[in-house]
């Protein structure tokens, strides 16, 4: 699984490697402009230690994100399922809120909470919890009556056995949701970092655009491809090892 | 009587007729008994308004003295996250528990229980789940094809058992087996389209036990012809 998204990843990063580089010897384009492969190569080996720490520490933040998303649509979710209304409410709220692009409701966020650790967790735990909200409304209001019916007409019902039973029946969901809205608490992340931060590989991304530096930024959209497969493989082998666990005997 | 139904009817919403016109039956208080009829004919909505779940019907459903009626359909599934026997263990009344046991050898799933339920054939599921039924507190037990993929030996075996555990509680076998329900059940409710008159009718069952010498093939036959002819 590892070796075949790090595969996939490196074919689609040649592929754009060699795109530019097809469009710079095409149209005489100067390294100014696109910078040669001799260049990227001597950038990497300058910049990729430092380069790495950044997407490190975005990483660092979108998985805080990540987790803090995760516990409110849970949260959320439970509480929504509780009566018709309120559920038809959060989600009617989800869905319009969702519609709002974050990118253009971060500057407020940077306004209030300065640019700082605090901004960048909360532009990425908005940005994946959206969807993981509607996911989990979806998951936690779907009555299993074949398993529930029994717990109801035996008047054992809790609203416990009730989450517990809805969320081991769509287990394998819940792991995709999850796994799918990883990869938005990491865009997340790093567009907080370039609009408004100190640090991140967002931030150094920013800098490396205001002086027109295009081999920096193919460098670390290597690291970010990297590291970001990295992380969704941890995801998806936790998801594969509990679903394994819950199947075994 | 236990359960008296009198005058019910019922369209299900947005059905263009009606489901029940007017049915009529009343059943004793214990007692194995049937609940026959085609595919469609209402059994499984019928037995839902026993247990309260459906109310929006006419006519009056009196349930005396019965004041826990419980239904289980054979679709149903118990929870993935542990094995058969502890969630059977963790669902019984205490004072049950000693019985889990019994019910678990003599339904003839001694072998499966411990593992869990997505494991176990249809057959074996079925059974597990009438098992933790049976250990629960209840007056009236609806069981709706809760025999379905079972083998007929077994499954006299299990009809027997239960009749012989349970004599003071009433079963309604909801079955599609002529056969079977003329010769284990008290009473076989014969449930008809709407358009019949009466819409239910009650044939005596030949009702054997354990402890009774079986029926003369006689007394079957007639039972089931008459189950047949009254469908």
């Amino acid at each position: 699984m590892l070796l075949r998204r790090i595969y996939q990843f490196l074919m689609i990063y040649a592929l754009g490697i060699a795109l530019l580089l097809a469009l710079k010897y095409g149209l005489g384009l100067s390294d100014y402009v696109v910078p040669g492969p001799g260049e990227i190569g001597r950038t990497a080996a300058v910049y990729a230690g430092p380069y790495l720490l950044a997407v490190l520490n975005t990483l660092a933040v979108a998985i805080l994100g990540h987790l803090l998303a995760i516990g409110l649509a849970t949260a959320v979710a439970i509480l929504g399922r509780l009566t018709a209304w309120v559920g038809s409410f959060i989600r009617t709220a989800a869905y319009n809120i969702q519609a709002y692009p974050i990118v253009a409701v971060a500057p407020i966020i940077f306004i209030l909470l300065g640019d700082g650790l605090a901004s960048r967790l909360l532009i990425a735990a908005m940005i994946c919890y959206f969807p993981l909200l509607l996911s989990f409304i979806g998951i936690f209001s779907e009555p299993v009556s074949e398993i529930e019916h029994f717990y109801e007409s035996t008047r054992r019902t809790t609203w416990r056995l009730q989450i517990k039973i809805r969320a081991f029946e769509n287990v394998h969901k819940i792991s995709t949701v999850v796994v799918g809205s990883a990869t938005m608490a990491v865009v997340g992340t790093i567009v907080a970092e370039f609009i408004a931060a100190t640090a991140g590989i967002g931030y150094s991304i920013r800098i490396a655009l205001y002086q027109s530096d295009l081999a920096k930024i193919l460098v670390a959209l290597f690291l970010i491809g990297v590291v970001t497969s990295l992380y969704l493989v941890s995801l998806e082998g936790l998801g594969n090892a509990l679903q394994a666990r819950l199947r075994r005997s | 009587m236990n359960l008296e139904v009198r005058h019910l009817a019922f369209r299900h919403p947005n059905a263009s007729s009606d489901l029940f016109s007017d049915v009529s039956f009343q059943l004793p208080a214990a007692g194995f008994h049937a609940l026959f009829g085609p595919s469609g004919v209402g059994k499984t909505t019928l037995a839902r308004m026993l247990t309260g779940d459906i109310r929006n019907f006419h006519g009056e459903i009196s349930r005396d003295g019965s004041r826990r009626v419980l239904y289980t359909y054979n679709l149903e599934r118990l929870p993935g996250w542990s094995s058969v026997r502890r969630h059977i263990e963790e669902t019984a009344p205490p004072a049950r528990r000693r019985q889990a046991g019994e019910l678990i050898a003599e339904f003839g799933i001694e072998g499966c229980v411990d593992a869990r339920f997505s494991r176990l054939s249809m057959g074996q599921q079925n059974r597990a789940n009438l098992v933790r039924y049976l250990l629960q507190e209840f007056e009236v037990l609806i069981m709706d094809e809760s025999l379905a993929n079972v083998d007929e030996l077994t499954r006299e075996k299990i009809i027997l058992k239960i009749k012989a555990l349970f004599p003071e509680r009433c079963f309604l076998y909801i079955s599609h087996n002529v056969a079977e329900v003329a010769r284990f059940c008290g009473r076989v409710l014969v449930l008809r389209a709407a358009s019949k008159a009466p819409q239910v009718v009650c044939i005596q069952g030949a009702d054997q036990a354990a402890e009774r010498p079986a029926p003369p093939p006689q007394l079957l036959e007639r039972a089931m012809l008459e189950i047949v002819h009254a469908a």
